[in-house]
């Protein structure tokens, strides 16, 4: 007797998980191949899954109205006299299932006994790295409940990014301070594989950091009332300082940016406005307030959206400033960032320089609570002491939990980080 | 075609016999000059240097010609090195100490050199020069409280019992490896020479001994560079149940190595405190004068086992030592003395328990430093100092370790 | 490295009246390698001794020169004649301070040519080193290039322990990158070849990070350094490499701060490979990195054969090995 684990398919359209509407079967249960077992709800539609293999129910996951993501295990089988259906003996985990195909097909993580080489992750001891142990550990991932995508079935590092889902992994739109959105872990990820017929789409699976941004937006979006505030700040003076800084530098010395100014000042401003400096504790209702100011700075990587933290900017000094926001981002961009360097921000700058546009609309990084977006600074026709000046302009445009940061405070803080930037000397007179 | 193997004269149960032994008769020995080439020096090599004859007089060229009172010191120390030998062994058969090597039979080799050297010269003893030590005035309880390995052991519990060292009298730490101490010799008086000193280096190793590698190392060493060195082979017939034919006897006299190095041979009886002091001296003024380094050889006997874990009995006559033809090196100077009319039978058996009540009174010292048993004991963390001058950082946390392992 | 090392001792020789140099043809000849070149000529005869050729003798009295107040540095002419000397340095040298809780001590320096790359078959090829580093009590260093060679030297000289000091012939006149066919670089043209004139020392157990990277660690020693960082650059890849220089003291902290840093780890050495010094560093790596390990620790050395002299390039653990070994060790997801 072998038993067969069958994962919640991908049922098509980039969904990432689907909500159980109602079982059509029990453990105990004895079922035949196609007999439908599990009526799940995507984004989309309401969809019959049918047994992928005929044998008795040993037990399922989930009750109804839970959310069970794609690749988890779904319903245990233990079979009959025939061999698992499809049961992939190597590593690798099964094709992904047709658009049109009513039969997902998965791939098993418990070896068939009568395999001469189980190739696929053995049920009793599990290969991975002893840095991908510490990763794991550290981000509270059951290794058991991983799939390894690499040779043997060895667990590697990019299988628990994607089994990492919401319980604060090494990704993506900042992670929580130890709270953990999701109770169930998440499985592995299949590889995206092609379908045959690509001349009109291609399909690109929703996996690993792609969607763990996907997952982080949108309970952003759904959770927080955002509201956004935009200014214009004039940093004429700041531009002549960033210049002056820059014309100061030893050979090969890399030139300021706006961010490390910017950062310096918000800095400055959030010490008076310590509601904006906070992170919202969903679980326990609790705001909590942080008097170190952890900056994350969003950063493109090639992989996504990554947000790597400058730790303690309140410490640092300008130079270290610039030097450590180079840093965590040249490591994000990299892929060599820390998990530590990956998450515990309590506030995020986004900034995408040239490309900034006039205004935007940033998500906040939960469980933060506010998101200063830098526009792109140009010069511009003002009225400037009384007369049409050519000024240097940038546009902060930022967001805010409107549940726990009132619109008058908003722009306080964003006034208080206009006068600022635009008596830069300010930002740097010592309390 | 057959090996020849060397088989000594008696083997347990049969009769002993020292015919093998090359004797000359006393004072028939010629004493060269200090300054004689060593290709001049043959007999000295193959006879046998001798001073005191079989009725205890002093005779020939090579008497010394050495104070009355000078004597008694010798006598005495030779006694004092006895006894504490007699005693130590004692101990170690009580479960006092682990271990101990006695000199019996050998006191005059150490005694008698010793005296005929300077302070300043620098001794390298194998570990069965213990006279070397008592003579240079080291207090027993020190060599006392190396036996015990105790909270005043010279060597901080490190070595095996009787591997003593003296950096203020100029003894040498003793090595448990064989002959190493030749070589090192004869480098310290390369030094001194290279310095300009007037102090010379001396070493003493057992006959066995002088099979190893070291041996050639320091006859060539101190042949090159004409170190002003004396080189002693002890040739005590025995190396634990090693017959002295073993290591070359047989063919030749250990001396005439000597002369095939170019260095001076002489071979001399070893249990005749006035011809080792003599030769000794005659070698110590040959380096000192810059006329090059010497070999003695000193036949002796070795009386008793080669240490606490050795029984003899097994691989030699029981009363071997009883038939040696060269006597007893106390016994004989004690007669000299006495035939001299400057010694006694009483003052004799007065000073041997005078002596006897220092050794009780000096071990009553060391035990209070502390026992294998019982008292103050040494801290183990000592064993991770002296590796090195300064402890580096893996033996720091290797201590650590040791502490924690220990509670 | 010659004139570094030459710099090194006829330095020493000036400053301290207690240095003396001994070895088989290193006086009036100046030693086979030139080591030693023109020292006798300035410093005298009694300075700068020629010896018989007798490895055990020449220790034993360089311990007995030292127990006398000298300050010797013994060569012994290649690393493959050590072994009759071998008892002198393990039981004497090394314990002595030990053993006499201080009272005695013998502040020797022996050095001596090691390691291949020059077709000198079993008898001049051999390296040692691992050998020696298992006894207490001896410190053991073997530089890679001339200002490494000479700030050790000098310090070696200056330590009170006994030092043997392991000198890469190979790299007596230019870096080697593994590379038989290319023609020979000097070390003039190398920053590494620029030796200051004066006195100066370089302390045992701090290691060298050679070129700082974040890929990999490889940690080498020897002529291995300049191979790793050829195969390195051959591959592209961003390695930090490392330059033991001290094997004991051992610099433990530059190698578990670097592999934490990286993840993954090579160790190359010339030395045969069953249980050479590289056992010892892969397992210092283990017990202080493991939890970073993203791969298994990937060890280059010499094959366990003797030194083979018409098999020289199949022997030596050139770049393509050593580049195997970083392939390995990067591509372990």
């Amino acid at each position: 007797m072998s038993q067969f684990v069958f994962k919640m398919p991908d049922l098509g359209e980039g969904t990432v998980e689907a909500e159980i509407v109602a079982w059509h079967t029990e453990p105990g249960a004895q079922v035949s191949e196609d007999q439908v077992i599990v009526e799940v709800m995507t984004d989309k539609a309401a969809v019959e899954v049918p047994a992928p293999v005929s044998g008795r129910v040993v037990s399922v996951t989930g009750a109804p109205g839970d959310k069970v993501a794609v690749g988890s295990p779904l319903i245990v089988f233990e079979l009959g006299a025939a061999a698992p259906a499809k049961a992939a003996v190597s590593a690798p985990p099964a094709p992904a299932p047709r658009a049109d195909s009513a039969m997902p097909r998965v791939a098993a993580t418990a070896p068939p006994p009568e395999a001469a080489v189980p190739r696929a992750v053995p049920a009793t001891r599990i290969m991975t790295s002893p840095a991908n142990r510490r990763r794991a550990h550290e981000a509270g991932i059951d290794l058991a409940t991983v799939v390894g995508s690499g040779p043997g079935g060895r667990i590697v590092r990019d299988d628990l990014a994607t089994a990492s889902a919401g319980s604060g992994a090494n990704a993506s739109a900042g992670s929580g301070e130890g709270a953990s959105r999701s109770a169930r872990p998440g499985p592995a990820a299949e590889p995206a594989m092609p379908t045959p017929a690509a001349a009109e789409t291609s399909e690109i699976k929703v996996i690993g950091l792609r969607r763990l941004i996907a997952e982080r937006m949108s309970e952003a979006k759904r959770t927080i009332p955002h509201f956004a505030y935009v200014e214009e700040v004039d940093v004429t003076e700041l531009e002549a300082l960033r210049q002056h800084l820059n014309g100061k530098l030893a050979k090969g010395e890399p030139t300021f940016t706006y961010l490390p100014l910017v950062t310096a000042a918000l800095v400055r401003a959030l010490a008076s406005f310590p509601q904006c400096n906070a992170l919202y504790d969903a679980a326990r209702g609790v705001l909590v307030r942080h008097r170190s100011v952890h900056v994350g700075i969003a950063t493109q990587t090639p992989d996504g959206l990554k947000v790597p933290v400058v730790r303690h900017a309140e410490s640092l000094a300008l130079r270290e400033l610039a030097a450590e926001i180079r840093r965590v981002s040249e490591r994000a961009r990299a892929n060599t960032a820390a998990r530590e360097e990956l998450g515990g921000s309590t506030i995020t700058i986004t900034s995408l320089g040239k490309l900034g546009g006039i205004a935007s609309t940033p998500i906040i990084n939960t469980p933060e609570v506010a998101i200063i977006g830098l526009n792109k600074a140009v010069e511009r026709p003002v009225v400037h002491q009384g007369a049409v000046a050519i000024r240097r302009i940038m546009n902060l445009s930022s967001s805010f939990d409107h549940r726990f940061v009132d619109g008058y405070d908003a722009a306080a803080m964003i006034q208080a980080l206009k006068e600022l930037i635009e008596h830069p000397a300010t930002i740097f007179i010592a309390r | 075609m057959r090996l020849h193997l060397p088989r000594p004269p008696a083997r347990p149960g049969e009769k002993p016999d020292f015919g093998y032994v090359h004797l000359s008769p006393a004072g028939a020995v010629a004493r060269p000059e200090v300054s004689a080439r060593a290709l001049d020096m043959g007999p000295l090599a193959t006879e046998l240097v001798r001073v005191l004859d079989d009725e205890h007089e002093a005779v020939g060229p090579w008497n010394p010609h050495l104070d009355p009172a000078e004597l008694q010191v010798g006598l005495r120390h030779m006694l004092l090195t006895r006894l504490y030998d007699d005693r130590m062994q004692r101990t170690q058969r009580a479960g006092k100490i682990s271990f101990y090597m006695r000199s019996l039979g050998e006191e005059a080799v150490s005694v008698a050199a010793c005296m005929a050297l300077s302070p300043g010269d620098m001794l390298f003893p194998s570990y069965r020069n213990q006279g070397l030590h008592i003579a240079r005035g080291i207090p027993l309880v020190d060599l006392m409280c190396q036996l015990l390995s105790n909270t005043r052991d010279m060597c901080k519990g490190r070595q095996l019992p009787v591997m003593y060292h003296s950096r203020p009298g100029n003894l040498f730490s003793i090595s448990g490896n064989l002959a190493t101490q030749f070589p090192q010799a004869v480098g310290w008086a390369m030094a001194a020479a290279l310095k300009g000193e007037d102090h010379l280096a001396a070493s003493w190793i057992g006959e066995g001994s002088s099979a190893e590698a070291d041996f050639h190392h320091a006859l060539l060493f101190a042949s090159v560079y004409q170190a002003p060195v004396i080189l002693n082979v002890v040739n005590n017939q025995w190396a634990i149940s090693t017959f002295q034919g073993y290591a070359g006897g047989e063919q030749r006299s250990f001396a005439a190595r000597g002369p095939g190095y170019g260095i001076a041979g002489i071979r001399a009886d070893g249990n005749d405190f006035l011809a080792v002091h003599a030769v000794t001296a005659w070698a110590a003024q040959r380096a000192r004068t810059g006329a090059g380094p010497t070999l003695i050889e000193l036949v002796t006997y070795r009386a008793a086992a080669h240490s606490t874990s050795d029984d003899p009995a097994r691989y030699r006559a029981k009363d071997d030592q009883e038939h040696w033809p060269l006597g007893d090196p106390i016994e004989r100077l004690k007669q000299h003395l006495i035939k001299l009319g400057e010694w006694s039978e009483e003052r004799h058996r007065a000073l041997a328990t005078e002596l006897e009540a220092l050794v009780a009174a000096s071990w009553q010292q060391a035990i209070t430093y502390g026992t294998m048993s019982e008292g103050p004991r040494l801290n183990s963390d000592l064993m991770f100092e002296d590796v090195f001058k300064e402890m580096p950082k893996h033996l720091l946390k290797q201590r650590e370790q040791m502490r924690a392992e220990r509670g | 490295m010659i004139q570094a090392l030459n710099s090194a001792m006829d330095i020493m020789l000036g400053r301290d009246p207690s240095v003396v140099l001994m070895g088989e043809d290193i006086g009036y000849f100046g030693g086979v390698f030139r080591a030693t070149e023109g020292l006798q000529r300035k410093y005298g005869e009694h300075r700068v001794l020629d010896t018989p050729i007798a490895e055990g003798g020449i220790v034993a009295a360089a311990i007995g020169m030292a127990v006398n107040g000298l300050r010797p540095v013994a060569e012994i002419q290649f690393a493959d004649y050590i072994y009759p000397g071998f008892d002198q340095i393990v039981s004497e040298l090394a314990r002595l301070r030990y053993r006499s809780a201080g009272e005695f001590y013998a502040p020797v320096t022996i050095r001596t040519p090691c390691g291949g790359g020059i077709r000198g078959g079993q008898t001049h090829s051999q390296s040692p080193e691992g050998i020696f580093t298992h006894v207490s009590g001896l410190k053991v260093v073997m530089p890679s290039n001339p200002y490494d060679a000479k700030g050790l030297l000098i310090t070696a000289i200056e330590d009170d322990d006994p030092v043997v000091f392991f000198e890469p012939k190979r790299v007596y006149n230019g870096p080697f990158d593994g590379d038989p066919n290319k023609p020979a670089v000097p070390w003039s043209t190398h920053p590494k070849g620029q030796v200051p004139e004066g006195h100066y020392t370089i302390p045992f157990g701090k290691a060298d990070v050679v070129r700082a990277g974040s890929d990999l660690t490889i940690v080498t020693y020897g002529t291995m350094v300049f191979v790793a960082l050829a195969a390195a650059a051959s591959l592209g890849i961003d390695a930090e490499v490392i330059d033991l220089r001290s094997l004991v003291p051992l610099d433990v902290e530059t190698i578990a701060a670097s592999v934490t840093k990286t993840g993954r780890c090579v160790v190359a050495h010339e030395a045969t490979r069953f249980s050479g010094f590289g056992a010892e560093i892969l397992s210092v790596v283990q017990e202080e990195c493991f939890w970073s390990l993203e791969a298994p620790i990937q060890r280059v050395a010499g094959w366990d054969t003797p030194y083979p002299h018409a098999f020289e390039w199949e022997y030596f653990p050139g770049q393509a090995r050593v580049a195997k070994a970083i392939k390995a060790v990067m591509e372990s997801p």
